[in-house]
Formats: C-alpha cells, structure tokens, sequence
C-alpha cells in the first residue's frame, strides 16, 4: 500500500479529489462495518458530497433511522457529551498530540542528561558549557542515580 | 528491545471474544474512524454525520458541520437551505477555524515526530557507549564493588556541580565591573579555575581501587562530540 503523507488540506485538482473522495468514503464505511461487527454494536454514517444528488449512507436507510430514532430518544445531555465537530475534535488531538510531544522532550532530556552525567564523570566534560538549570538538572540526575544503587547495594547485602 | 504490544494481526471479523479486548478495540477503532471522517471532510469538503453506540450503551457522534443539522437534512429529505449571505459567513469562518486547526494539528505532529527520532538516536548513542563503558550500564548488572566506586565518583561530581552552580549564582549577582568601556575584552571570558584540562577530583581516586579493567579511566577521550545543548 502507497502511504504518502498526507497535506491536511482541501483537495483543490477536481479529479484527485474525487478519486479521493471515492477511495476514503469506501474506506471509512468498510471501518464503520468492522467496528459495528467486531464490536457488536449499532452505528450509522450519513454523507452528504457534490457526487451524489442522495446522501450515502450506511448500513441502509432503514438502519440509519433506527439508529438516529435510539439517538434521539436518549436525554439531550447524554446526546451532546460525547458529539463532536471539527473544531472540538480536531481541537482534542492537538492537545492529545502536545501532551505526547512535552513528555517525549522530557524522556529526551533525560537520556541526554544521562549522557553529560557519565561524560562529565571521566572528565569528558567539564562543567563550564552548562547553565544554571542545566545544572540543576544534572544535579538530581546524579542524586537519583546515586539512590537507586544504595537501593541495589541494600538488596545485594540482604 | 521488548515489545509493548502484540503488533499488526490478522482479526476475525466478529463479535470480539474477550470483553476487556472490546472495550479496548471499541475506543481504539472509534478515534480512528472519526479521524478518518474528519480527514475526508478536510480533503474533499463533504458534510458527513456519524453515530456510534459504545458497548456501554454510551452514544458517540461525529459531525461536519455538525450532527444535528445533516440528521434533520437526511429526516426530512429537504434540500440544504438556500445559503443567505450569513449563513454563507457563519460557514466562511468555520472553514477558516478548521483550516487554522489542521494546520496547528500538522505543525504539532511534526514536531513530535522529530522528538522521537531525537528519542531514538540517543538511546542508540547510550547502547552504544554502554557497551564500551561498565560504569554505564544498568545498576541491576553492577556488582557490588562496582557500585560503591561509582556512588563515590558520583558523590564528587556532585559536588563539583554543586561548586559550579554556586559559582554561576555568584557571578550572576556580582557582574564583572565596567567592561563595557574596556579595550576589546569580552564580557564573559573571567579566568576559570576549574578548567578542563585538570583532573577531575573524583576520577583521581579510581587509580587506588585496584580492580583491572575495572577502573574508571581518568581522563578518557571516550571520542563522542559535544555539544548536546
């Protein structure tokens, strides 16, 4: 399977985004079924596109009123807590993505803090090239360390 | 390298057996399949409405421009509404606000691809120089002689990052007197008595311990590039 990466844009070429269109909206209803199967739930899709005069839907447009019929017997708060559109959806992953981002730059600066740590230990390093928080950090680094092997040296004398 | 999870496999397409694996594959799938929706609103501009029930009668839905409207659409088996200038500035905006959002969602994900990489070559970098050096490696493979000489090492440098530290706060708070008139000298450059070309204080003790091949080099040029700051 080709995976190019994506530009998250409106597709301006007429043909590529049709072909797109017909390539994805088969894909996304082929998700749909695995999810209602493996899943053993209800679900329902409704698409509205400049390809078609009728909406597409799936599984039927019988499924999708009875699905949209158990929708909407269901208090007005439950249906709205978990509705989302594009701005509050796309909103969601972008936090989710920065949240994943900071904690990867903290496991980065800590192996890296590793490294200063038993450089500077064999004097490959010298302290100079490093700032006041740089230091700091080095310093509970080494404190952390130096706790974890007291911890071992307790268990190996046990 | 251990395996966090089982990986791609192949999966019968039916009713999952497992009632944690199903709970696990319904919220798993669901965000793939609204984020599948919300790509192909993005690149084709359609208007899409999804529902989903979850294993725990709990209801799910997807929109664009949002469920409501394409539900009573659909109802109803009206045409959309003829666009009136507002409406058609209501649906400008919005367009706008997704497109903003995609771009910040773009600009996010790059830069937690490249921190991961950044992840990946350094803990390359620490296997590769934990096999050159012993006093690398995971404390659980240490023996306990081993241990001691490095809790030691590193109470010294400790102390000199303390001794560092204490020096930079110091300077901070009594800069060099008027060098801003001075004859070319540089602002920074204050004679540095802890230089690098002095044995470290810590590894000078190594030498006493007497374990061959044990003993900490003194000063290693172990060949790595500085500079990770």
């Amino acid at each position: 399977m080709a995976r190019k990466k994506v530009n998250l844009a409106y597709i301006t070429n007429d043909s590529v985004r049709k072909a797109t269109f017909k390539k994805r909206k088969r894909g996304l209803l082929k998700k749909m079924r695995e999810l209602s199967t493996l899943c053993s739930i209800q679900t329902c899709a409704i698409i509205y596109s400049p390809y078609h005069p009728e909406p597409e839907v799936w599984p039927s447009p019988l499924g999708v009123r009875s699905v949209i019929a158990r929708f909407k017997s269901m208090p007005e708060a439950e249906q709205s807590i978990k509705m989302v559109n594009q701005e509050s959806f796309l909103g969601q992953r972008i936090t989710k993505a920065k949240d994943q981002l900071k904690k990867q730059q903290r496991e980065s600066r800590e192996l890296e803090m590793t490294q200063v740590m038993y450089k500077s230990l064999v004097g490959d390093q010298g302290l100079q090239n490093l700032g006041v928080e740089d230091l700091n950090d080095l310093g509970w680094l080494i404190e952390k360390t130096i706790e974890e092997i007291d911890e071992r040296i307790k268990s190996l004398r046990e | 390298m251990e395996r966090k999870s089982k990986g791609r496999q192949k999966i019968k397409m039916m009713k999952m057996e497992s009632e944690s694996n199903l709970q696990v594959t319904f919220s798993k799938r669901r965000s793939g399949l609204f984020k599948k929706a919300s790509e192909l609103c993005t690149l084709c501009g359609v208007e899409v409405a999804i529902i989903v029930f979850s294993p725990g009668k709990k209801v799910f839905s997807f929109g664009h421009p949002s469920v409501e409207p394409i539900i009573d659409r659909f109802l109803t088996r009206n045409p959309p509404q003829i666009n009136s200038g507002t409406l058609q500035l209501i649906e400008a905006h919005r367009n706008a606000s997704v497109r903003e959002l995609n771009m910040q969602l773009t600009q996010v994900t790059n830069q937690l691809e490249a921190e991961k990489k950044r992840g990946e070559e350094l803990k390359r970098m620490r296997q590769a120089s934990q096999a050159q050096c012993w006093w690398e490696a995971p404390i659980e493979q240490l023996g306990l002689p081993q241990l001691e000489q490095l809790k030691l090492s590193l109470q010294g440098l400790k102390k000199n990052v303390a001794k560092q530290s204490d020096r930079l706060l110091f300077q901070a708070s009594n800069p060099p007197p008027a060098q801003f008139y001075g004859a070319g000298s540089s602002i920074n450059q204050s004679p540095n008595p802890l230089d690098t070309n002095n044995i470290p204080y810590y590894a000078k003790n190594m030498n006493n311990v007497g374990f061959t091949g044990n003993a900490m080099p003194r000063v290693y040029n172990l060949g790595y590039g500085r500079g990770f700051f």
